[in-house]
Formats: C-alpha cells, structure tokens, sequence
C-alpha cells in the first residue's frame, strides 16, 4: 500500500503542494489532474525520493519510501527519452539493469514486451531509426518490463493514437491484474474515467477533488439532462431550474438544471403523451468538472 | 551488479562503440602518420636525388677530384675543360652549373656560375676551398701536418648549466632539463586536448540525460552519487582506452621502425626511457589532477544546461579558464620565475598548466612541488562534494534562465531539501 500523508513542499515564497494525502491500495489505479503548474509533477517527485517533502510523508508498506524500494518502481516521465544511439534491446537492458534486474532475467522477455506493444522495428535497431510513436512505447515498455508495484506515469496518454492509447490501457490493466499500484497524471478525462478508480484534483498545490470516479461525478449532482421529446426549447426553459437548454448533432436537447430534482417535472411534462426515445439525467462529466473547478476563483 | 558498474559499463560501451570515439582516436594517428610520411619521403628524395652536373675548370686536377667525392652528389663533366666549353655546356642545359679555379700563388680564386641551382651548396663549397687553400700555404710554408692541426684547432668552450636553489648551485644535467621542458610542453598541450575533448563528452552526457529526462528516471533507480561517479568514472575510462591505445600504436611503431636509419636519426640522441620516467613523475600526476578537475566542472556546468543545445554555452567557461591556464603555462615555458607564473602554478585550476614548466625550468623546491600537488588534489574532491551536492537538484531545474539563474533555484531547491530533511530529524 502506499500511503502519501499530508505532502507539503515550497520552495522560497513558493507553495508548491499543500496538505496532499491519498492511499492506494495494490491493484488500485489512481488519476491524478489539474492544470500545468497546479503540482503534480512536485507531487510525483516526493513520491520518487527526488525532492524531499517539507512536511508530511510517503510510506510504502507502513515504512518510510526510500532508495530501498527504488528496485519496485516503474516511472515515466512527462517527456520522454530514450538514448538516440542505443538499440531497443541494450536500452531496455540498461533501465531493467538500474532496477536491479539481471540481463538473463530480461532478455528473453524482450520479444514477447515488443509483440504486445505491437513495436515495428528490430530489437536490434536503434532507438533514433524508430518513429515517435515506437519509441514511446518502447519506453513504456522500459517502465513496465521489471514488474514494477509501483507505476508512476506523467502524462502517459499524451502523443499516443488510438489504437497505441489502448494498448497502453491493456499495458496498465495488466500491471493492475497483478497487483501493482499505479498512478498516472492525464490532461484527457476520457482517460481517466475509463481506467482510474480513483483521482485526485491539484489546484496550486492543494487537493480540490479527492475520491471514487463515480462518488465525485455523484458529488456534483445528475444536473445534466439528455432529452428527446416533442417539448420545446421555450417550454423547457419555461421550468423553474433550468440554467440553458442546448441541442446537440444528433438534435438531443441537452437541458442545464441547477438542481437535480427539477429533471421530475420534466420527466412528467415530456413523457405526459407516454413513449419518449431518450431521458437521460447524468452527472457532469470530470471533463466538466475539471474545467469548473480549474475555472473557479480560489476561494 | 552493482548500479554504480552498470551506469561506468553503460557509458563505456556507448562512447567506444560510437563514431565520434573512432574518428577521435583516428584522427591524431593520421595527422601523425601523414607528418611522419611526409618528412620521410622528402629525406628518401633528397638522399636519392640525381646528382648535379657540373663543370671544374682548373688547373689542379686534385681540386677536381675533390669535388668527384660521392658526398658532394655532383656529376663532374670532366671532357669539359675550358670556360668557353662550360658556357657552351650550361647554355645547352647540360650542366647547371661551373666553377672556375684559379691557383695563383698559393691563393684560391673562384668563380661559380650557375641557373640558381648550387646556392645550397656555396657556403659548404666556400668552405672547402678554404681548407683547401690553408692546405697549400701550409705545404708552401713547410709547416708540419702536426702545425697546421695546431693552427687550425677550435677553442674549446664546456657549459655547465646550474640551477641555484636555497643559497647553492647546484648542476644540472642540460639535456635532462630539456626533455622536462619538452614533456612539460606536451603534457601542457595533452592536457588541453583531452579536456577540450573530454569535457564536452562528459558535459554532453549529462545535459543529454537532463534534457530527455532520463535523469529523472536514473535518479528514481539510483542515488545521484552513483550516478555521478559512474559517469565520471565511464568517461575517464573511454579517456584511459584513448590513451592506451596511443601507448600500444607507439610502441608497436617504435619497435616495427627503430632500426632503420630515418627513426635513427630522428630519435638517435633522444633518451626514450628517461622521456618516460619524466612523464611518469610528477607530470603525470599533474596530467591526471588537471583532467581530472575540468571533467568535474563539466560534468556540474553539464547538468546546469536545460537543452542539448545549450552545452556548448555551458562548457564555455571551462574552456576560457583552460585556455588561459594554458597561455599562462606558455608564458612561464619562458619566463618561469616571473611573479604570475609563480602564482598561477598555485592555483588549483591553473596548477596542471604551469606547475610543470616550473618544474622543468629547475624555479621550484620539492615542498612546493607538493604542496600544488595536495592543493590540485583536495580542489578536486572539493569541486566533486559541491558538484555533487548541485547535482540532485540541478537535474529538476529546468528553467530558460542563464546559468546563474539555474544555479540560483537549484540552490533553493537544495536548501529547500536540506531544511526539510533537518526538520524530519528533528
């Protein structure tokens, strides 16, 4: 389990990360956002020992994370590097080698890891001859090959096609299958929602979400409303509640509430002649979430 | 393994196997080779060179069979025997040149003609007639062989140089002192190419590493002392194969080439062994503190850059105190006792350019030979414990700020860190 209790570091006048506390538990992925400079690289470089926490601590296991466990981490950074010159196989050796790996460990499984990741190239080739695309993934690949429990990835998604992005998720989902804990930092909620179970929102440095996925998307109440009827738009701002009303491509009213009780009367009105094809009261989604509480004064 | 032989391995292997590594340890080999090449090749010609044909009108046919002598390369024209003939002949192009003798009471009167193609030889030629014409006044005078050596013997002129060190004279061995002054002229010259070389290498690999954040991921896998050193000491590595390699190819060269009569006489009065035994003292463990201390510079100015791009700004002023311990050591290859020579060979950073030549030029007591020594040596692990203690925190700054700027918040992060540690253990 890793434990991070209470983080807060500055740096002169500079508060970079306040009063930051969250756990996770093996097996547990967890999302961590916010905007540039709202501290989540600070956060992630406590966690990895490069920076040392004014106050507050990261404990792994109930024990204070040190060099010792440097051996179980997996971490990619937010731009990524690989040497130019290396072939994939000794680039993939040197990183296993600083995680305490043996060459004979590793070797045979580099065939398989490329496979998975669907790599096009040699492991013979070097990195430089590779598109953007394959070197990212070899780098996954890096973070991943020792089986790390611990996986910290900075903006793993970012670069990433679709068709890479969901290999990338099956990458995660595998460490996750066997136990790993893992955090990652993404600018794409999609992302988020599909694979965290949990997240946590920096705003300059303090924690502004904290939670369950679903539980914070509850938090801010089904206020958005997917209708299909033969109601009106000015019979539906008519209600009382109702913030705007917007139509959509596929012609879907997309009402505004500010409650979400007032979707009751709606529901009644539209349904009054029976069938309708589409009632749907949701959450916010984090996307909009996340640009509600980035966009809000700090209080 | 240990991490700290992986990252010495890791560097090691990517310096030797790249290009730059083989054009950089190929290229002096050449310059050498091409040097070598081209100044035997001239020797050969102008050993087999044609001889010169040339016309001697005298009267003294000795005098003609003088210049017959093998040494002279001149191929006489002995059918020609007047001046006319010898104009005729030069015009023709049959000769490049005549000499017209005349022996009139014992005086010698010559008179050289010749396409500009004897001028080398005038002086020599100006000599022997001399000799010779000594020869026939002797005989004219009916000096005895005995007289004429008497007459004719060099002043004999002995030169002792000595050295005056704390009230005595001491002597001094003249050619000792100048293959000091010639191994301190190429260690001078071995230390600025290897830093020039190494430094950027060094500087290269580490500002690489920080710009591709792989640094980040190296220093979550092992702590920033490994790291360091095992680059510093991969680098000094790759240095030490440099150089081994130079020893092996010099060596093999010297003993394919020792007996043959060009290597003969170039090195015939060098003391090869007494070369090394001086390059062995103190001026290797000069060569060694000097490159020594630039690396670890370069490597901390390395880990200020932001970008790749930004190397060659940071390594800059590494390079200027190199070049000017370097002009320095020149100018004390001159004048060793003057005041700034004697100061520069103190300071640490400058200790390795002019240190030596004081060394050689016989300026310096033994105590103050080591005392540099201990100053280079405790600077370099001074330099190392700062650089160091930068280092972990340099690797997170990633501003676009000069170099001072740079330094300024790595130095807040470092107190920032130190501040946060002391209150833990409190």
């Amino acid at each position: 389990m890793l434990e991070v209790k209470n983080l807060r570091k500055t740096f002169g006048d500079l508060t970079a990360v306040e009063d930051v506390s969250f756990t996770i538990r093996p097996g547990e992925i967890m999302g961590l956002i916010g905007q540039n400079g709202a501290g989540k690289t600070t956060t992630f470089r406590i966690i990895l020992d490069l920076l040392t926490a004014d106050q507050g601590e990261v404990l792994w296991e109930n024990q204070h994370l040190s060099k010792k466990i440097f051996n179980k981490i997996g971490y990619l950074p937010e731009e990524r590097g690989l040497y130019p010159k290396v072939s994939i196989e000794n680039q993939i050796l040197y990183f296993a080698q600083l995680r305490g790996k043996k060459k004979s460990e590793i070797s045979p499984l580099i065939d398989d890891w490329l496979k998975k990741f669907d790599v096009k190239g040699k492991k013979t080739d070097k990195v430089k001859t590779l598109s953007k695309g394959n070197q990212q993934k070899v780098q996954l690949i890096c973070t991943l090959i020792h089986e790390p429990e611990l996986i910290i990835l900075d903006e793993p998604f970012s670069g990433l096609d679709p068709v890479n992005a969901e290999l990338l998720e099956e990458g995660i989902r595998e460490a996750q299958s066997k136990g790993a804990r893992i955090i990652f930092s993404s600018h794409n909620m999609n992302n988020v929602e599909e694979l965290c179970d949990s997240l946590i929102m920096l705003k300059n440095g303090r924690q502004v979400l904290n939670g369950a996925v679903r539980d914070i998307r509850e938090q801010f109440g089904r206020t958005k409303l997917f209708l299909e009827s033969d109601l009106s738009r000015e019979a539906l701002l008519e209600f009382p509640g109702v913030q705007r009303v917007e139509k959509n491509r596929d012609g879907i009213d997309i009402v505004y509430l500010t409650q979400a009780e007032e979707g009751k009367a709606i529901f009644e009105a539209a349904t009054r002649n029976g069938y309708i094809p589409t009632f749907s009261q949701q959450p916010p989604t984090l996307e909009e979430i996340f640009k509600r509480m980035a966009g809000e004064r700090n209080e | 393994m240990n991490k700290f032989w992986v990252i010495t391995k890791e560097v090691y292997k990517k310096n030797i196997k790249s290009f730059g590594f083989i054009v950089m340890v190929l290229i002096p080999l050449i310059i050498i080779g091409f040097i070598a090449g081209m100044t035997y090749y001239f020797s050969q010609e102008a050993q087999n060179a044609e001889p010169t044909p040339i016309a001697v009108v005298t009267d003294d046919p000795a005098l003609q069979e003088l210049f017959s002598d093998e040494e002279w390369n001149f191929d006489i024209a002995e059918d020609i025997t007047t001046e006319e003939e010898a104009e005729t002949a030069l015009t023709a192009e049959d000769i490049e040149g005549y000499m017209v003798i005349n022996t009139e009471a014992q005086t010698l009167q010559a008179e050289i003609v010749h396409a500009n193609e004897l001028s080398n030889q005038i002086p020599i030629i100006t000599e022997v007639l001399t000799n010779y014409q000594t020869m026939l006044r002797a005989n004219d005078l009916e000096l005895a062989p005995e007289q004429v050596m008497s007459l004719t013997e060099a002043v004999q002129v002995e030169e002792t140089v000595v050295s005056i060190e704390e009230g005595a004279l001491t002597e001094e061995d003249t050619t000792d002192r100048m293959i000091q002054e010639w191994s301190a002229y190429a260690v001078s010259i071995a230390i600025m190419a290897f830093i020039m070389t190494y430094s950027g290498i060094i500087a290269e690999e580490v500002a690489n590493e920080k710009g591709t954040r792989i640094m980040e991921i190296i220093l979550s896998s092992a702590t920033a002392t490994n790291h360091f050193f095992g680059k510093l000491v991969g680098v000094i590595m790759v240095m030490l194969t440099q150089i081994a390699i130079y020893a092996a190819v010099g060596f093999a060269a010297y003993l394919y080439f020792r007996d043959t009569d060009f290597v003969q006489g170039l090195i015939g009065e060098m003391d090869i062994m007494g070369m090394l035994q001086e390059l062995l003292g103190y001026t290797l463990i000069f060569f060694v503190a000097g490159v020594l201390i630039y690396v670890i510079l370069a490597a901390f100015f390395g880990s200020l850059a932001t970008k790749m791009e930004d190397v060659n700004k940071a390594v800059t002023p590494i390079v200027f105190i190199a070049l000017a311990g370097f002009y320095v050591g020149l100018f004390a290859f001159t004048s060793p006792e003057n005041t700034l020579a004697v100061v520069f060979s103190y300071i640490p950073l400058f200790t390795p350019f002019v240190m030596p030549f004081r060394i050689a030029s016989g300026t310096v007591a033994t105590s103050g030979i080591w005392l540099s020594i201990v100053g280079t040596v405790g600077f370099a692990a001074l330099i190392s414990a700062v650089a160091l203690a930068f280092y972990r925190s340099n690797v997170l700054v990633y501003s676009d700020t000069n170099i001072l700027g740079t330094i300024k918040r790595s130095w807040n992060i470092m107190q920032s860190n130190k501040k946060a540690r002391k209150q833990r253990s409190a």
